[in-house]
C-alpha cells in the first residue's frame, strides 16, 4: 500500500506517514454487533407452542412403546440356577463394553478404573472447555463436524485392530491380555502388573493420544473442537465394545460371527 | 349479540369447576399465561420460550422422553410391584404368573423392560446432543454434572432390576456384573459383598436389587431430576445459538 501510494503522487493518494502507518496482526472471531435476526428475542407462548410438541412427541412414542411391547416378549429364561454357568456368561449389554475390556488386561484397570475414570473426565468437560463460541450449532462448525467424521473412523479403525490383535498375535500362549503383546512380556517373565496393567494403561493412552496428535495435525483445532474429538471417541468406543460384547463373542467370550450365537445373546 | 348458556358453560362457569381451574379457555395470551403458571405441572415450564427451543430437530426430545419413560417405568413398576414378591421362592414363579395369569401383566412386564433399555439409550443419546450442541458451556456446567450423574443412576436402575424375575439371565448378568465391581483394586471384596449382602448372589442380594431398584434409586434419580429441571430455567432455559 505505502509503496503503491508512493508511485503515483498526486493522484487522488495521499502520501501515508510510516509512524502511523498500521499493519493486519490477527482476525479475531467475535460477535458481530448487529445480527441479521435476535433469535434471543424470538420468543413464543409454551402454551401451545411447546406444550402442543410434548404432547405429540409423548403420544408417538408411547403408540411405539405399546405396539413393541405387543409384538416383542421380554425374555424370561429357565429359573436361576447357581449351579450352572451359561457359556458365554454376559452382563447386561450396557456394561458388555467393559466386560470387552476385561478380557485384554486386569480386572481392576478393565471394570473400576477405567470406567471412574471415565466418567469423572466426562463431569470435568465444562470446567476444561469453557468458551461458549459454538453453543446450539450441532458439532460446534463444519470444521467440528469434520472431526467427529475422521474420530469416528479412527476409532472403529484402531478398536478393531486391538481386537484382532489380541485374538490373533499368540505368542505360545492362549490367554488373551493387553491386546497380544501383553502375552509377549508375559513370556519374557514380566511379573502380571507390567503385561496386565502398565502395558494396557500405555496402549490406551496412545490411542487417545495418536488421536489428539492427529486431529491436532489434520485440523489445527481450538480446545472446544478438541474436546470434541475426545467425546466423540468416547462415545464411538462405548458402541464399539458394546458391539463386539453383544454381537461378536461366543462360547468363552472366543470371537464368534452375530448369526453363530446362542440364541438367548441375540 | 348475546349466545345463549350451553352446558359447557354452565359447567365452566360453575363455583365449583372455578375452584379447581382458575383460567378460563385458551385462546387468548393471558389464559394460554395462565394456565401455564396456576398447573402445578406445566409450571415446570416458563410462560414464554425461545423459537429455537421448541424445533424438534435441535433436541430430538431426547431428555423429555427420557423423562417420559422414567414416567413410564413408575406406573407398569407400581403395577408390577403387586405381583412380585421378592423371594428367591417366589420370584420366579411371580414372573411366570405376571405373564400367563395377570390381567395385562406380559404387556405391563413387556412395557417396563423395553422402556428401561430405552430409557439407557435415550439418556446417553441426550447426554450426546448436549454435547455436541456445545450446551454444558457455561453457565450450564453444574448441570452438566448433575446430567452425568443422572447417567451413573440410570445405569443402575437398571442393573438392579435386571436381578429381579430371577431366571438365569439375571442371576448370570448380575454374577458378572458384581464380578466386574469386585475388581475393584483393594476394596474389591468388600465392594463385591456390599452389592451382594453376602459371598454369593442369594436372598440378600436380591433383598437389596429390589430395595434399590423400586425405592432409593427412584428418589435419587427423582431427586436429581428435580436439580436437573431447575437448573435448566435457572440457567436460561435450553441452550441456543448465542
Amino acid at each position: 500500500m505505502a509503496e503503491l501510494a508512493q508511485q503515483q503522487p498526486g493522484q487522488g493518494y495521499t502520501p501515508i506517514d510510516e509512524a502511523k502507518r498500521q499493519r493486519l496482526l490477527e482476525l479475531v472471531r467475535g460477535r458481530a454487533m448487529a445480527r441479521p435476526t435476535d433469535l434471543a428475542e424470538d420468543e413464543v407462548m409454551v402454551w401451545p407452542s411447546l406444550v402442543v410438541v410434548e404432547a405429540v412427541s409423548a403420544t408417538v412414542f408411547l403408540l411405539g412403546l405399546v405396539a413393541l411391547s405387543v409384538l416383542v416378549n421380554a425374555p424370561l429364561t429357565a429359573r436361576a440356577n447357581p449351579n450352572q454357568t451359561p457359556n458365554p456368561s454376559k452382563a447386561p449389554w450396557y456394561f458388555l463394553n467393559l466386560q470387552e475390556l476385561l478380557l485384554h488386561m486386569d480386572a481392576g484397570l478393565a471394570g473400576v478404573i477405567i470406567p471412574t475414570l471415565a466418567l469423572t473426565a466426562l463431569a470435568a468437560i465444562p470446567y476444561f472447555d469453557r468458551s461458549p463460541l459454538g453453543v446450539g450449532i450441532l458439532g460446534g462448525s463444519a470444521k467440528g463436524r469434520k472431526i467427529i467424521g475422521f474420530t469416528v473412523v479412527y476409532t472403529i479403525v484402531v478398536s478393531i485392530a486391538f481386537v484382532l490383535a489380541d485374538e490373533y498375535i499368540k505368542v505360545g500362549g492362549s490367554t488373551r491380555r493387553g491386546f497380544g503383546f501383553g502375552q509377549i512380556l508375559q513370556n519374557q517373565g514380566y511379573p502380571e502388573w507390567v503385561y496386565s496393567q502398565v502395558w494396557p494403561s500405555f496402549v490406551i493412552i496412545a490411542a487417545i493420544g495418536g488421536l489428539v496428535a492427529l486431529v491436532k495435525r489434520r485440523f489445527q483445532p481450538t480446545r472446544r473442537e478438541l474436546v470434541i474429538a475426545l467425546f466423540t471417541g468416547f462415545v464411538a468406543t462405548y458402541v464399539m465394545l458394546t458391539l463386539f460384547g453383544t454381537s461378536f463373542r461366543g462360547e468363552a467370550q472366543a470371537l464368534t460371527w452375530p448369526w453363530d450365537l446362542p440364541l438367548e445373546h441375540h | 349479540m348475546r349466545r345463549e348458556q350451553t352446558l359447557a358453560d354452565r359447567i365452566t362457569g360453575s363455583a365449583v369447576w372455578r375452584s379447581v381451574v382458575r383460567h378460563g379457555y385458551p385462546d387468548t395470551q393471558r389464559n394460554q399465561a395462565l394456565i401455564i403458571a396456576s398447573n402445578v405441572f406445566l409450571h415446570i415450564h416458563p410462560v414464554k420460550i425461545k423459537r429455537y427451543a421448541t424445533k424438534v430437530t435441535y433436541t430430538f426430545c431426547l431428555g423429555g422422553l427420557s423423562f417420559f419413560m422414567f414416567l413410564v417405568l413408575t406406573m407398569t413398576g407400581v403395577l408390577l410391584m403387586f405381583y412380585y414378591v421378592p423371594s428367591t421362592d417366589q420370584a420366579y414363579q411371580n414372573m411366570r404368573d405376571i405373564e400367563s395369569s395377570v390381567t395385562f401383566g406380559q404387556l405391563m412386564r413387556n412395557m417396563h423392560r423395553w422402556s428401561a433399555q430405552g430409557m439407557v439409550i435415550a439418556v446417553f443419546l441426550h447426554m450426546s446432543r448436549v454435547f455436541f450442541t456445545g450446551s454444558y458451556k457455561p453457565p450450564r456446567e453444574f448441570n452438566w454434572v448433575v446430567g452425568v450423574l443422572l447417567l451413573v443412576v440410570t445405569f443402575l436402575l437398571s442393573f438392579t432390576g435386571y436381578l429381579l424375575p430371577w431366571d438365569q439371565l439375571a442371576f448370570w448378568a448380575i454374577t458378572v456384573g458384581t464380578e466386574i465391581g469386585g475388581a475393584a483394586p483393594l476394596l474389591g471384596d468388600r465392594v463385591a459383598f456390599l452389592l451382594r449382602g453376602d459371598y454369593q448372589i442369594g436372598q440378600s442380594t436380591l433383598i437389596r436389587f429390589y430395595t434399590l431398584h423400586v425405592i432409593f434409586l427412584p428418589l435419587v434419580a427423582a431427586f436429581l431430576m428435580a436439580v436437573h429441571f431447575w437448573r435448566i430455567r435457572k440457567d436460561g432455559g435450553i441452550s441456543g445459538p448465542l
